[in-house]
């Protein structure tokens, strides 16, 4: 393995500024994905076990300053029209901090299941783009709530049966290219559904363990630039389907350490790029999955620990690698 | 307003969706002079978008908005162009750049399609295919977006003779390229192919064999993914054979 480590005080750091920062440009260029923001740096804590180095009181306020009473679920931001993607980030914060007490569950339940489209994929918002992230989003959040049995469960599988491609993954939406992303979505989906028969699993872990590339990172599609979000992605489903051996562990790790920003803390999406907090979450999130000594357990198909998913009786088949010692 | 916006930030979700409601929302508008369809200026406005995305595809060929953004054009389009003008438009996309996995990806779909109403014979349109990828895999081997669409075309219920066929091919290729993991990677699958439908009609144990061979080589050259290949040797000693 290489001789970098992961520098988790400093990760911890960089995820404690950047609520502070909230005079800089970038903090309202990205207000679309505040919420979701705040999910990534808590689950990115969570994984380096650190859950406490944000305040527990003030972010579960903040999401509550998100509820689009109007509409029965979460915007972005305070005053943001209520999304498919933030109000399952919204819910699994406070799964995180139990603090579902504050939640209206039947509202909420409601407002995802009334998004299900006759096809049985999701739309995001009143709007109606549809997508197999938002199929996920609904998944997730309706089984953390214990009500799955609020949306029509075989109509939505039968939807990313015929998302399904020759080469084992799955796209956005019928007909499109598979993407690691969506691959994850929809595996993601299927486990939660308890129907991983919907997946060609040889084929789609061949496709998978084809997306790592010399440099020991991995890429979302064939012929494309690897990238360090892509290893929780790409991992994910590869654990899901009990395979992550069939990529070379040791590589990728060696790729996501030398992503970080050994300064300023944080992970980029490829060495010497600008880190975020979607990558930092992603690549610290991959890293657990292979076994990175240090780190807490992560559930594959949350996101989320692996500890709280277990104790809620939620955790599925999935097969992460031992973890490594110091 | 969006133009502006696809331009500098090509790949944001929003951006794209909000042109599709524009495109939906769209009143059929004053048939334009010397039309007498008053759908004409809808159409005008599907075209012209298709146009645009076009634009898209020639500055990034993968980007997957792009292409997702085309594929609901035709399907929603008024007047939609012939089948086989998008069959001509993935051809020219792949021509110009064989690593173009979107253009291969979006061709299997065509041709489905095709082959299914009985617009295209089949198999006279994958002899076609075949001769597109073998091309393809001489010009560059290492390239996998070649490899996967050729197993796609091949599929799973392959006959016994092209399955022999393209073994040929590749081998011929391996031949001049002894290092080409695909060529190698494509062997394997294939042969197993043959063992696995054709069991009593072929040389199973020699497959088998070769099988193996070829396994051993792949560990070697590509070993960050030794494990795969090791879980397919211990399946052909199990079940193959």
């Amino acid at each position: 393995m290489s001789i970098a480590t992961l520098n988790i005080p400093l990760h911890v750091k960089y995820i404690q500024n950047l609520g502070k920062s909230d005079d800089e440009l970038m903090y309202h260029l990205t207000a679309h994905l505040r919420l979701n923001a705040v999910y990534w740096g808590l689950a990115a804590l969570c994984v380096m076990g650190h859950k406490e180095a944000l305040d527990r009181g003030e972010m579960i306020d903040f999401v509550m300053s998100c509820w689009d009473d109007e509409a029965g679920g979460f915007g972005a931001h305070p005053d943001h029209d209520a999304h498919l993607l933030s109000t399952c980030s919204a819910i699994q914060i406070l799964v995180m901090q139990d603090a579902l007490d504050r939640l209206d569950i039947p509202r909420v339940v409601n407002f995802i299941a009334s998004l299900q489209q006759p096809s049985g994929v999701f739309a995001g918002d009143s709007f109606g783009e549809i997508d197999t992230r938002f199929l996920y989003c609904a998944v997730n959040s309706l089984s953390l709530l214990g009500q799955l049995d609020k949306m029509d469960v075989g109509k939505a599988v039968e939807y990313i049966r015929h998302c399904r491609n020759f080469d084992g993954g799955f796209g956005s939406r019928i007909g499109a290219e598979s993407h690691a992303a969506q691959v994850f979505v929809c595996v993601g989906s299927l486990a939660i559904l308890d129907r991983l028969d919907v997946c060609d699993a040889d084929t789609l872990s061949w496709w998978l363990s084809e997306r790592q590339m010399d440099s020991g990172g991995l890429n979302g599609r064939p012929q494309k630039l690897e990238d360090v979000c892509y290893s929780f992605w790409v991992l994910s489903a590869l654990s899901i389907l009990n395979k992550l051996e069939y990529i070379d562990s040791d590589k990728l790790i060696s790729f996501i350490l030398s992503a970080q920003d050994p300064e300023g803390g944080g992970i980029a999406d490829r060495p010497g790029d600008m880190v975020d907090v979607f990558h930092t979450c992603f690549g610290t999130a991959g890293l657990s999955l292979v076994g990175y000594p240090g780190l807490e357990d992560l559930d594959p198909v949350y996101c989320m620990p692996a500890k709280l998913i277990e104790k809620m009786g939620l955790r599925k088949g999935w097969k992460a690698l031992e973890r490594r010692s110091g | 307003m969006t133009m502006g916006a696809l331009k500098t930030h090509p790949k944001v979700y929003w951006i794209w969706n909000h042109r599709r409601w524009c495109l939906e929302n769209i009143p059929s508008g004053p048939a334009p002079a010397g039309e007498e369809d008053a759908n004409g200026w809808k159409q005008a406005a599907w075209q012209k978008d298709l146009f645009v995305v076009e634009q898209m595809l020639n500055k990034d060929p993968r980007n997957f908005h792009a292409w997702d953004y085309r594929r609901y054009i035709l399907s929603q389009i008024p007047k939609p162009p012939l089948p086989k003008t998008e069959l001509a438009y993935t051809k020219a996309k792949i021509v110009s750049n064989f690593s173009n996995f979107s253009a291969w990806h979006q061709r299997s779909k065509i041709l489905l399609s095709l082959w299914s109403s009985g617009n295209l014979d089949e198999s006279k349109s994958k002899e076609n295919e075949f001769k597109l990828i073998t091309d393809a895999m001489y010009t560059d081997p290492h390239d996998q977006s070649v490899w996967i669409y050729h197993r796609w075309l091949v599929g799973n219920n392959s006959t016994r003779k092209v399955l022999e066929r393209e073994i040929s091919v590749i081998s011929d290729l391996l031949a001049e390229q002894p290092d080409s993991k695909w060529c190698l990677e494509s062997l394997v699958h294939y042969k197993r192919m043959l063992i696995n439908s054709y069991k009593d009609a072929v040389d199973a144990q020699a497959l088998t064999d070769e099988c193996h061979a070829l396994l051993l080589q792949l560990s070697e050259i590509d070993p960050m993914r030794s494990r795969r290949y090791k879980d397919i040797m211990s399946q052909l000693n199990n079940h193959d054979v």
